[in-house]
C-alpha cells in the first residue's frame, strides 16, 4: 500500500473535479450568493440589543424583505434599517421577541400581508415555526455556530457549488437538491409542487431584491407564479383573525406604551394574487380593523396614487427598481407625515 | 464543535501545526491539546466545560486515594464518591425530567393531582460518554486492573481527549493514559491513514447519514398516519442505515483525527449489520459501550458464573439500562429490552440446536439478524409508542390501506444504499478497512477518495448535530 501515492492521486483528482463542478454551475448562469438561513437572520438580530431609538426595524414577510431597499432608505432618513423580515412567515413571533426580550424603543415597521399576519397563533404551524424557528436559533446558537457562519461567508460570497439554502430552493446544487429533483413515482396521490426556484439575491445586511431574471424572463416568472396559484387553491387552513389580532395588539399596545414607534404596512401585489386577496381577505374585514386595534401608523399601498400601476413580475413582490422606486416614495410619505419621529432625518 | 462544520477543519490545521511544529516539548504539547479540547467543548457551551473539571477534579482524587489507601472500606468509600458525582450528573442533567414524570405519574395513580413544572435543563453533550470514561477508569482503581494515571496532564486529557469526548469511542484508562507519556508522532503512513479515516467518516455522516437517508427516516417516523408496509420498511431500514452511518461515521473520524496525532484508539464498529446473531452484533456494534457494559455491569452482576437464571437476569438488566443509557425515555428501555429479549432467545437456541455457520446459511442468518435489529430501531427512532405500536402493525404488513407518503425514487434510494451496505458489511465481515485498502491499488484508493471528497465537497454539511451527542 502505498498512501502518499493515494493522497497525491486523491488530492488531484478532487481539485480538478470541484474546480469542474464550478465552472459548469457558473456555466449553467449561476452566480455565488448567500443563503437566507437562520444565521443571517440571528446576526441581524443581534444588532437590536445595541440598537438605539434611531434605530428601524423591518418585520413582516417575504414582501418586506423584497420591497423595502435598505440602500434607498438609508439614502432618505440617513439610519439604514436593520432587516427582521422572513419569508413565508408571520410576523408576530418576531414582534414578540423584539417587545418582550429587547427594550428596544425606535421604530418597528411591521409587514402586513393578510395571508400570513392573520393565519394563525398555532406554534407548530408552518407560518409561526419559521420564524420562531430563527428567534430561538438567535438566543442558543453556539459559539461553534458563529464561527462556522463566519468562516462560511467568503465561500458564499466567491463559490457557486457551496450555495446551498435553507429555504431548499428547487434550484439548489448541493447534492440532497439535485437528488429530490427526481421526482419520479408519486405514490401518495397528493398534488406535486411545482418546481420553486430562488427569485432574490440577499445581501450580507439582508437586503433583498429580486433577481433580475425574475423580472425579465416571463418564463421563470410564470414558474413562480404557479407555486403562488397551487398555494391559493390548496386547502389550507381558514386565517384566525381574532387570535392573530389578540395576540398583536397585546405586543403593539406594550411596544408603544414604552415609547416605541410602530408602523402597519401593506405593500403592492398584482394579478391573480391580488384579485385573490381581495376576494378572501378584504381590506375592510382584516387591515382595516387591524389598525383600528392597535391604533397605529399605517400605510396601505392602495391609497397611493404614486403605487397604484406596480406589475409584480410574479404577482407578489416587486421588482428590484420598482423597490428601490417603492422605498424611496415610502419613506418620503412617513417623512411628510412625521412618522418616522424616532429616526434622525435628513 | 462537529467534525463536519468549517470551524473544526480550521481548529484541527491550527491543532496539528502547533502540534508538529517544534515549539513545545511534549508535556506543553498535551497541555496544548487539553487546551484545545476546552476550546473544542466550550464553543458548544461555555459553563458546561465546569462539569468537565469536577468529573475530572474528582475521578483524578478518587484515583489518587484508591491507589495510595489500603483499608478497603476507604478505598469503597472514594470508589462510591466518583460513581455518586458521575452518575449525579447523568441523573440531575440526563434522567431528572424523566425520573419526575414516572413519581408523578405513579402518585397521581393514587388520586394526587401531583403536578410538576419540567426543568428543561440543557443536556451537556456527551456526558454519558465521558462519565463512563472516568468512571471505568476509578472502577479499574478499585479493582486494581489500572496503574494510576502518572500526572494530572495525563489523567485530565485522558478525560477530555476532544476527538473521543463527545461521542467516543469509550477509552478505558490502560488504553489511553498510557500514551501520553511519552512523544508521539504519527509517521507518514499513520498521518495520511488518519486522513483517509477521517474522510471516510465524514464521507458516512455527511453524503450517506444526512444526504442520502435522513429525510426519508425523518418522512417516515414524523408521519401521523398509519403507514404503508412499502414505507415503514423504506423508513425503518433509512433510520437503520442513517444511525450506522452517523455513529461509525463520527468514530471513524474520531479514530483518524486520534491517529493524526499519532494516538491509537480502538474500533468502534466491525461491519454489525453483518452479525449472525446479537452476540455477534454487540461484538461488532458500539464495541467500546458493549464491552464497558460488560465488564462493570453484566459480570458484577453474576455473569454466566451463577447458573442460567442468574445469567438470564443478569443479560437482561444490562442491556435494559444499556437502552435507558441512550435516552431517557421508555422507548429507549423498550429497545434494549427487545436486545436482551433477542440475546437471551438466542442463548436458549443455542444449547438446543447447533447450526454450522457455513457462506450460504450464515448471509441468511445476517439477514435474519438485520431484520429482527430493525424491529428494535423502531423503538429506538420513534418518540411515542403509538408510533412505534403503528410502525410495528405496518412492517408485518398489518396496514393494507397505509398511507403512502415516500416517492417511488425515495425507496429504491433507499434500498439501494442499504443493500449496498449489507453487501458491504458482509463481504467485510472478516477483515478490517485497513486489510483490504493494503490489497488494493494505490489507484484505485486514490480515486475512491477523491470520489468521497468531491461527494461530500457537493453535499455540504446541512446535519448540525450527530445522533449521538444527545446521548
Amino acid at each position: 500500500m502505498n498512501l502518499k501515492q493515494s493522497l497525491i492521486i486523491a488530492v488531484t483528482l478532487s481539485v480538478i473535479s470541484i474546480f469542474a463542478w464550478e465552472f459548469y454551475w457558473r456555466n449553467q448562469g449561476k452566480i455565488p450568493d448567500l443563503d437566507d438561513d437562520k444565521n443571517l437572520w440571528a446576526v441581524q438580530r443581534a444588532r437590536v440589543e445595541d440598537a438605539s431609538d434611531k434605530d428601524v426595524l423591518l418585520l413582516g414577510s417575504s414582501r418586506v424583505l423584497f420591497d423595502i431597499q435598505l440602500n434607498e432608505w438609508e439614502k432618505e432618513t440617513g439610519v439604514r434599517p436593520i432587516q427582521l423580515a422572513c419569508a413565508g412567515s408571520s410576523p408576530l413571533p418576531v414582534f414578540h421577541d423584539i417587545v418582550n426580550n429587547t427594550n428596544f424603543t425606535g421604530t418597528v415597521l411591521v409587514g402586513v400581508t393578510n395571508g400570513l399576519f392573520f393565519s394563525t397563533t398555532f406554534p407548530e404551524a408552518g407560518p409561526w415555526k419559521r420564524p420562531q424557528t430563527r428567534v430561538d436559533y438567535f438566543k442558543d446558537r453556539t459559539y461553534a455556530q458563529r464561527l462556522n457562519h463566519w468562516l462560511s461567508l467568503p465561500l458564499q460570497k466567491n463559490l457557486v457549488f457551496v450555495s446551498t439554502s435553507e429555504e431548499a430552493w428547487s434550484d439548489d446544487i448541493d447534492l440532497k437538491s439535485l437528488l429530490n429533483s427526481v421526482t419520479t413515482g408519486n405514490r401518495s396521490g397528493k398534488p406535486e409542487y411545482p418546481p420553486f426556484n430562488a427569485f432574490a439575491y440577499i445581501e450580507e445586511d439582508r437586503n433583498n431584491p429580486m433577481s433580475e431574471k425574475t423580472a425579465t424572463d416571463t418564463a421563470f416568472a410564470n414558474g413562480i407564479k404557479a407555486v403562488w396559484k397551487m398555494i391559493m387553491t390548496g386547502d389550507g387552513p381558514p386565517p384566525d383573525k381574532e387570535a392573530t389580532t389578540k395576540f398583536f395588539v397585546a405586543d403593539a399596545k406594550k411596544f408603544m406604551d414604552r415609547g416605541g414607534n410602530l408602523i402597519l404596512l401593506q405593500c403592492p401585489s398584482s394579478g391573480l394574487l391580488k384579485e385573490g386577496e381581495k376576494k378572501f381577505m378584504p381590506r375592510s374585514e382584516f387591515w382595516d380593523p387591524l389598525v383600528e386595534a392597535t391604533n397605529a401608523k399605517a400605510y396601505n399601498y392602495e391609497d397611493y396614487e404614486q403605487f397604484q400601476n406596480f406589475e409584480c413580475p410574479e404577482w407578489s413582490h416587486l421588482s428590484a427598481s420598482d423597490a428601490r422606486f417603492f422605498t424611496t416614495e415610502l419613506v418620503k410619505i412617513m417623512k411628510a407625515d412625521g412618522a418616522l419621529s424616532n429616526s434622525k432625518t435628513k | 464543535m462537529l467534525f463536519n462544520s468549517l470551524s473544526f477543519i480550521v481548529f484541527l490545521v491550527i491543532v496539528l501545526v502547533l502540534y508538529y511544529a517544534k515549539l513545545f516539548n511534549w508535556t506543553n504539547k498535551k497541555r496544548m491539546l487539553l487546551f484545545a479540547s476546552y476550546v473544542f467543548y466550550g464553543l458548544w457551551n461555555p459553563p458546561l466545560v465546569i462539569l468537565l473539571w469536577i468529573s475530572t477534579m474528582v475521578d483524578w482524587v478518587a484515583g489518587k486515594n484508591l491507589a495510595i489507601e489500603k483499608n478497603q472500606r476507604k478505598r469503597k468509600l472514594w470508589l462510591l464518591l466518583s460513581m455518586f458525582v458521575n452518575l449525579g450528573f447523568l441523573a440531575f442533567f440526563k434522567y431528572r425530567d424523566f425520573m419526575l414524570d414516572n413519581f408523578t405519574a405513579v402518585v397521581n395513580t393514587y388520586g394526587y393531582g401531583y403536578q410538576t413544572q419540567p426543568m428543561d435543563i440543557i443536556l451537556p453533550m456527551g456526558i454519558s460518554f465521558y462519565t463512563f470514561q472516568t468512571m471505568s477508569y476509578t472502577i479499574d482503581m478499585y479493582l486494581r486492573r489500572t496503574e494510576r494515571a502518572r500526572t494530572f496532564l495525563d489523567f485530565a486529557l485522558y478525560v477530555t481527549f476532544f476527538p473521543q469526548l463527545v461521542a467516543g469511542p469509550i477509552v478505558r484508562a490502560g488504553e489511553l493514559i498510557s500514551q501520553f507519556y511519552e512523544e508521539k508522532r504519527a509517521t507518514i503512513n499513520q498521518f495520511v491513514w488518519g486522513l483517509f479515516l477521517l474522510t471516510i467518516g465524514l464521507f458516512q455522516k455527511v453524503v450517506l447519514a444526512d444526504t442520502l437517508l435522513s429525510d426519508t427516516a425523518d418522512t417516515v417516523f414524523g408521519s401521523k398516519s398509519i403507514l404503508h408496509g412499502l414505507d415503514a420498511w423504506t423508513g425503518t431500514l433509512a433510520f437503520s442505515g442513517q444511525i450506522f452511518f452517523d455513529f461509525a461515521g463520527y468514530s471513524t473520524c474520531a479514530i483518524g483525527i486520534a491517529m493524526m496525532l499519532g494516538i491509537i484508539l480502538p474500533d468502534n464498529f466491525r461491519y454489525p449489520y453483518a452479525a449472525i446473531g446479537f452476540s455477534d452484533l454487540w461484538r461488532r456494534w458500539h464495541i467500546s459501550l458493549s464491552t464497558w457494559l460488560r465488564d462493570y455491569l453484566y459480570i458484577p452482576l453474576g455473569g454466566n458464573k451463577h447458573g442460567i437464571v442468574r445469567m438470564y437476569a443478569a443479560l437482561m438488566i444490562t442491556m435494559l439500562l444499556g437502552g435507558l443509557w441512550h435516552g431517557a425515555a421508555w422507548t429507549f428501555v423498550i429497545w434494549g429490552a427487545l436486545h436482551g429479549i433477542y440475546l437471551v432467545v438466542e442463548r436458549m437456541l443455542k444449547t438446543k440446536i447447533h447450526i454450522k455457520i457455513g457462506p450460504y446459511n450464515g448471509i441468511v442468518l445476517a439477514l435474519l439478524t438485520y431484520t429482527l435489529v430493525n424491529f428494535t430501531w423502531v423503538f429506538f427512532r420513534a418518540r411515542e409508542f403509538s408510533t412505534a405500536k403503528n410502525m410495528i402493525a405496518s412492517m408485518l404488513f398489518l396496514n393494507g390501506e397505509g398511507e403512502k407518503v415516500l416517492y417511488s425514487f425515495d425507496i429504491i434510494k433507499v434500498f439501494i444504499v442499504i443493500t449496498l451496505l449489507f453487501i458491504c458489511h458482509w463481504m467485510m465481515r472478516n477483515t478490517s478497512m485497513k486489510a483490504v485498502s493494503e490489497k488494493t491499488s494505490p489507484w484505485v484508493l486514490g480515486v475512491f477518495w477523491a470520489i468521497m471528497v468531491f461527494l461530500i465537497a457537493i453535499s455540504q454539511g446541512s446535519g448540525e448535530q450527530f445522533i449521538y451527542f444527545q446521548f
